[in-house]
């Protein structure tokens, strides 16, 4: 990995400004951030709280249109976007989009978007509220399979560039920056750690993760946990690796057209049949197949990872008690209220 | 790269085929679109406007892409179909999923179970195994709900003349058997003589699991029954995550699967309308 010393990222955000589509971060006064389109590239501040919208609409569209038809043919009506760049995405997002490319790998639709696309990671260097990259091998560094560039903002306001892949390498073409020492390596792995260890300690995450991987949950739990879900979608909306969609036909005055929107596996009627057969009309069921689709053995071994990255963003707003951090807990005290004594 | 955008596909025929359902003709205008199924395998039909819905072949696209499916208007897209004017151009997709285990059912005494419209995906199969004639013995045992709802007359008499088939209806009186197929079991197997070795089911899950239960009940293997499952589908390649089972998705796993992999499946998913076959 080649790495440089940047004195501001405003330099390294107009160069990729000549050739990409620049969107980046913009704090809002309630303390919240959302990504925004830039006219020009703003100066980076540091991450407070995670934006409460992940990246994943960048790639996977929260609604589009799938194909047109004309009264004859069906013409696919694959986007077609300029270069853009994710300037300053944490690692958690970052792990969610390297993981939904696995997911998405044959979709034309993900892949138009995505091929186009530079991601520029951030590490984090505090923890958010909510997060546990770290429990999840998600961060707080960027992993370098999961960005082109990574920036890292060292103790004295320079940045550390890493360049992960070769599209990076490509895009700082141009750009003279001073190579980094390797004393600036080992600083950056020092300030993760130090980030790693300010994380709250919480063992139900990991205890609760592994029952959920040996699926030794009883339905009772399931059931008492369903009671609290509202099945509002709050969740999968906001769960960057969440990609269940629904489709829906339409005809306007240039045809007909099929679009998909992002759908959600804990709505009642997720799977119901014409015959009103619904094999997960109870919540119960639904989150069950929702937290152990996150962390079974299966996802695992399909994509190397659990289906979550830690952004605790379910926790953020879910308005029953549903979320990652609730559920976990819930799952430890049940499994040591259940135990043989 | 895969393609959620269907082919353009002639609604060419239909006739009547019981109360509310047709059996259509339809034919892809370009023959080479689909070239090799296997029975039980599914397309995703497409009405321009309207949405798409998971049917099977009951014949598979020939070399003029003509194949055909027998469909029943139940919601809002078979409705649609129903309104559709043959030369109207329709939308398809696939071929999809698993189909029947066509090699496993050599030399086997293979009984098929079928309930209302299910048995749609075990048409094309019927007539593969009669073709093939490598089976020991084959028979049908087909539940309905009355004269009105029996599908494919004229399919099940010219099968008839090749192996044995037993029709039950639910409403009394209208035939020999009376009832469905589940309360029926017995008598047809009594008149059978000898028990099956292979079990091939599809129609309502519950009488699915009720029969596969009962067989296994009887001493045959689990491994040796084998079931077509319907769910809501919608894009059929494994994306949008509607039909799931527990890890796996019936649109591409399934719809076909073995007995011992659906109930260690189905197991896995906290189901109260599922009957566990210990609470049978
Ligand atoms: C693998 C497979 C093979 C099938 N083969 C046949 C067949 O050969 N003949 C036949 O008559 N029926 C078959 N079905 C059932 C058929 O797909 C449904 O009857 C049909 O989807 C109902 O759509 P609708 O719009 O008329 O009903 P609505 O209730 O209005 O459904 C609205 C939408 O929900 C979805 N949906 C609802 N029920 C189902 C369902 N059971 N399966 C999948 N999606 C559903 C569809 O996207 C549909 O467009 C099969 C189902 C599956 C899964
Ligand atoms: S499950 Fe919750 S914590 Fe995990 S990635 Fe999804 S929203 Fe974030
Ligand atoms: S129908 Fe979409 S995943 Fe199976």
């Amino acid at each position: 990995m080649q790495s440089y010393q940047l004195e501001t990222t405003q330099t390294l955000q107009y160069h990729l400004a000549d050739h990409y589509q620049i969107y980046q971060r913009v704090d809002l006064q309630n303390g919240d951030s959302h990504w925004q389109s830039m006219e020009s590239p703003q100066p980076v501040t540091p991450l407070q709280k995670l934006p409460i919208s992940s990246p994943k609409q960048f790639f996977f569209s929260e609604r589009e249109n799938l194909f047109s038809f004309d009264g004859e043919c069906f013409r696919e009506t694959v986007p077609e976007p300029e270069p853009f760049v994710l300037f300053g995405v944490q690692s958690c997002d970052l792990t969610a989009i390297a993981y939904q490319d696995q997911f998405f790998a044959e979709d034309p639709y993900y892949q138009a978007r995505r091929k186009q696309a530079l991601l520029v990671g951030f590490d984090c260097l505090t923890p958010c509220e909510y997060g546990f990259c770290h429990t999840v091998n998600a961060g707080p560094g960027v992993n370098p399979d999961c960005a082109d560039i990574i920036l890292h903002r060292q103790p004295g306001g320079d940045w550390l560039v890493l360049v992960s892949s070769l599209k990076g390498k490509q895009a700082l073409r141009g750009l003279n920056l001073p190579a980094a020492d390797s004393q600036a390596l080992v600083g950056r792995d020092q300030q993760v750690k130090n980030c790693i260890e300010q994380f709250e300690q919480d063992p139900s995450l990991a205890q609760g993760i592994d029952q959920l991987s040996n699926e030794t949950i009883d339905n009772d739990f399931w059931q008492q946990l369903g009671l609290q879900c509202l099945s509002c979608s709050g969740c999968t909306t906001l769960c960057p690796t969440c990609s269940c969609y629904g489709t829906r036909d339409f005809v306007d005055d240039t045809g007909q057209h099929q679009e998909r929107f992002w759908d959600s596996c804990l709505y009642e009627s997720f799977q119901r049949e014409a015959s009103q057969h619904n094999p997960s009309e109870e919540a119960g069921a639904r989150l069950k197949r929702f937290w152990t689709h996150k962390f079974s053995q299966q996802t695992v071994k399909a994509f190397g990872r659990h289906g979550c990255v830690g952004c605790g963003r379910c926790e953020q707003t879910c308005p029953g008690v549903v979320g990652v951090h609730s559920t976990m807990k819930r799952i430890v005290a049940y499994q040591a209220e259940s135990a043989p004594c | 790269m895969l393609s959620l955008t269907p082919m353009p596909t002639e609604l060419v025929s239909y006739y009547n085929d019981s109360e509310d359902t047709r059996h259509f003709c339809f034919r892809l205008l370009d023959p080479e679109a689909i070239k090799k199924t296997q029975p039980g395998q599914f397309f995703m039909l497409h009405i321009p406007g309207i949405g798409a819905a998971p049917f099977t072949f009951t014949t598979p696209p020939d070399s003029r892409g003509v194949f055909y499916a027998l469909i029943k208007s139940v919601g809002k897209v078979t409705r649609a179909l129903f309104n559709q004017q043959a030369g109207t151009t329709l939308g398809v997709r696939g071929p999809f999923g698993t189909g029947w285990p066509i090699k496993t059912l050599a030399g086997q005494r293979i009984l098929i179970v079928a309930g209302g419209c299910g048995i749609a995906p075990l048409v094309n199969l019927t007539e593969t195994l009669l073709q093939q004639n490598s089976y020991q013995s084959l028979a049908l045992l087909y539940g309905a709900g009355s004269q009105k709802t029996e599908m494919l007359k004229a399919q099940r008499l010219r099968w008839q003349q090749q192996m044995p088939m037993y029709t039950v209806l639910e409403a009394p009186g209208q035939s020999e058997l009376t009832g469905t197929p589940v309360d029926v079991l017995d008598t047809v197997l009594g008149q059978l003589g000898e028990f099956p070795t292979a079990l091939l089911l599809c129609g309502p899950e519950i009488m699915m699991q009720k029969m596969a239960v009962k067989f296994i009940d009887k001493g045959l293997a689990e491994s040796s029954i084998w079931l077509s499952i319907e769910r809501r589908m919608h894009c059929a390649v494994g994306l949008c995550g509607h039909c799931y089972l527990h890890h796996s998705y019936g649109c591409a796993d399934g719809p076909t699967y073995q007995w011992d992999h659906y109930q260690r499946l189905s197991a896995g998913d906290t189901d109260p309308g599922l009957v566990i076959p210990s609470q049978i």
